[in-house]
């Protein structure tokens, strides 16, 4: 197949167990899990989880917690700072990829749906294999390069040229971005995604930075740069607000800035 | 074969083509030509719709005409087969599948493109 039209026979999800709320519970949601277990050398399952909202947080994690903590402590998930910074609790809820942290329960009508990021390998549950990701990260440099020898003192930069990092240096490399587009689904090997476009646009575009040129070159390739067709999905899936898409418009810009 | 190649290596790849504005650029430049040779082409057909073959070849004969339905023809086809090129290399996947594609798209383009570019000459020059 020229396409991966269908899940492998491995990976396509059947139902699994169901976890009933306690007797006398009041406000009951159900939550539908995606659970993958490597030991177990079976196909993924969906379970169910039948939590009383009025024992736990607002926030989505704050379910997938007490879920961990009090119903099946085999439930896998990252999380740390439970509060938007760290980027860890990134996964799919409801069809948009975003932070569980972030995500009030009461946005979701119906069972809440949870999936590890989508086209991602999964290692358990809801943690998926970012290697990949982090490796290209790492691929675009991502740390100041200069010529002019070390000042005394810190690099100047005037309030203007600082301002041109504002909506680039917020990222926290969760990847709800880039495991929301369909380029990168399909390209993942070559095109460098949204998100690792995003931090190569803050370093390109930081005043202090002498590299810029280098920088361009290492990114104009049909894959590395030239593989995002606006499809838009990374700024619509941004838990933090940014604007992805742009900051890949800019690099185009300035690629154009060059030549023509 | 097992990959024991780093993932650091693997992200790096084969590295930049330094190549891939060009591309770019030609698409947006005939997507742009385009729009109003589109409408040219639509309003000028429509002129004409119903007519018999000597008052169409009377209109194609004009130099007007015959230049921008030949600008047509080439944006389009240039345009079609560069937009082609990006879904093939999207969407097809083994590596043999996806040249073999591309080929056929680039000799047709071609072949397409000057056959009609001939065609509206012949037309046109009342061959």
């Amino acid at each position: 197949m020229p396409l991966d039209l269908v899940l492998p026979r491995n990976s396509r999800i059947k139902p699994g167990k169901s976890h009933k709320a306690p007797a006398g519970a009041k406000n009951v949601k159900e939550f539908h899990i995606y659970r993958y277990d490597p030991d177990q050398k079976k196909n993924p399952t969906i379970d169910i989880f039948e939590i009383d909202l009025d024992e736990i947080g607002p926030m989505v994690l704050d379910a997938l917690i007490k879920i961990k903590d009090d119903i099946d402590p085999t439930l896998t998930f990252r999380r740390s700072c439970r509060e938007g910074i760290c980027g860890s609790c990134a996964m799919c809820i409801d069809g948009i990829n975003t932070l569980s942290c972030l995500k009030p329960i009461a946005d979701i009508k119906g069972p809440v749906k949870i999936y590890p990021l989508p086209h991602l390998e999964v290692i358990k549950d809801l943690v998926p294999d970012v290697n990949h990701l982090y490796a290209q990260y790492a691929s675009i440099e991502p740390w100041m390069k200069n010529r002019t020898p070390m000042p005394k003192k810190e690099r100047l930069q005037s309030p203007e040229e600082r301002d041109k990092l504002d909506g680039l240096w917020e990222c926290i490399l969760c990847f709800c971005c880039a495991t929301s587009c369909p380029s990168y689904w399909w390209n993942a090997d070559r095109y460098l995604g949204p998100a690792i476009l995003l931090q190569a646009a803050r370093w390109v575009l930081d005043s202090r930075d002498e590299e810029q040129g280098s920088r361009l070159d290492e990114l104009e390739d049909p894959f590395k740069l030239y593989r995002c067709h606006t499809i838009l999905n990374c700024t619509k899936a941004c838990p933090k607000g940014l604007n992805p898409a742009k900051a890949i418009a800019d690099l185009k810009v300035l690629m154009m800035e060059r030549i023509v | 074969m097992a990959i024991m190649r780093s993932a650091l290596g693997r992200a790096r790849g084969l590295g930049s083509a330094k190549d891939g504005f060009h591309h770019w650029w030609i698409e947006r430049l005939t997507a742009i030509a385009l729009v109003p040779l589109t409408l040219w082409f639509a309003t000028g057909v429509i002129s004409v719709a119903g007519a018999d073959y000597a008052a169409f070849a009377a209109w194609l004969g004009k130099p007007w005409n015959a230049g921008l339905m030949i600008c047509f023809i080439s944006a389009a086809f240039l345009h079609g087969k560069m937009g082609m090129e990006v879904i093939v290399e999207d969407y097809v996947s083994p590596r043999c599948l996806q040249l073999s594609v591309r080929i056929l798209l680039n000799l047709m383009a071609f072949a397409l493109g000057i056959f009609s570019i001939v065609s509206v000459l012949i037309v046109a020059l009342g061959g």
